[in-house]
């Protein structure tokens, strides 16, 4: 039961004062300068799509393509005459000769790796090749790092790059 | 190419849900000229925006908002308006067509209500809002709702008699 269905009946006899008929005409007016792709239909239907000019992008896209490329060949710094950075790059683990005093060059010496193990995964045994003994499958997920140094300016020089190593182990019978 | 105002059905919904905006936005605002302008910039965004028609919680947060942006940029403006109007025992718009003395009493006694059960009262009774849809409006619980609504009808129920 409710105590005030009769102050609501009452509350509902009073009726809100109509809007003023310029209201319905300002509406109309502000709503005939809506875009025209607008419609009355309240989202039934799609809205609007954006049109694409696809010649006028493909256009865009080789000539942004065709200015990095002319961008790259200019700005490159190893140009023939220029210094051969690739000679200097060491092989891991293995020292450049050491500075001559006399001749004074420059020389990258590897000073340390770091290998971070992320992940490592035992996907069970596997029998590679026609092999009737199973080895154990194990993949690992590492970060390198390998970094030298120039003992002779104090420069160094680091590189990183992810690696993935699959290690078959030998299953011993027991 | 299709054009909004050619169409008679915003024309349909204004009509049945103009004077109950109206009603609520003068919930905000002390005139009806700014109660008008307020349910015309919330009416056609709602409308420029082609939500559904029948999703009236949506038209009422509409006009909610706008009414509190325009209170918040123009508080300057509303704080001299109350001034005035509380030095002057100013006449103000009634908000109900037709009033005989018993409905002016009962009229006033809504105004007096405080502004959170007010307004949940204008969008359930003449509005006919359920409490889902106050609930969404004013960003509150359903329970929080009705209990406002209950509070808005003892609390007339009392003023009302008192006044009377």
């Amino acid at each position: 039961m409710n105590d005030f269905s009769e102050l609501e009946a009452e509350l509902k006899q009073l009726r809100p004062a109509a809007p003023s008929p310029e209201l319905a005409k300002r509406i109309e007016h502000a709503l005939e300068e809506a875009p025209a792709t607008e419609t009355r239909t309240a989202g039934v239907l799609p809205k609007p799509k954006i049109r694409v000019n696809w010649f006028t992008l493909g256009l865009g896209l080789a000539g942004a393509a065709a200015f990095l490329l002319l961008a790259r060949v200019d700005v490159d710094p190893t140009s023939a005459d220029g210094p051969q950075i690739a000679a200097n790059t060491p092989i891991i683990g293995e020292a450049l000769p050491a500075p001559n005093p006399d001749t004074v060059q420059r020389g990258y010496v590897a000073e340390g790796v770091t290998r971070v193990v992320y992940t490592r995964r035992d996907e069970g045994l596997a029998f590679p090749g026609d092999s009737e003994q199973p080895v154990r499958r194990v993949r690992s997920q590492t970060h390198e790092t390998t970094q030298w140094r120039d003992p002779s300016t104090g420069a160094s020089l680091r590189v990183s790059y992810p690696a993935e190593e699959v290690e078959f182990i030998p299953v011993g019978g027991q | 190419m299709e054009n909004v105002a050619a169409h008679d059905d915003w024309k349909a919904c204004f009509s049945e849900a103009g004077p109950g905006l109206v009603l609520f936005a003068r919930q905000f605002v002390r005139t009806s000229a700014d109660a008008e302008d307020i349910v015309q910039e919330a009416f056609v965004r709602f409308w420029r925006k082609q939500h559904p028609v029948d999703n009236r919680a949506l038209l009422f947060a509409t006009v909610r908002s706008i009414a509190l942006d325009l209170l918040r940029r123009d508080s300057r403006r509303a704080r001299r308006e109350a001034d005035a109007l509380a030095d002057s025992d100013q006449h103000v718009e009634p908000q109900f067509d037709e009033l005989d003395e018993s409905k002016r009493a009962l009229a006033a006694a809504v105004d007096r209500l405080p502004a959170e059960q007010r307004e949940v009262l204008v969008m359930k009774i003449w509005n006919d809002l359920t409490f889902a849809d106050i609930a969404s409006v004013l960003n509150i619980s359903q329970n929080t709702a009705a209990s406002r609504y209950r509070y808005a009808l003892g609390a007339l129920k009392k003023n009302f008699i008192t006044h009377e």
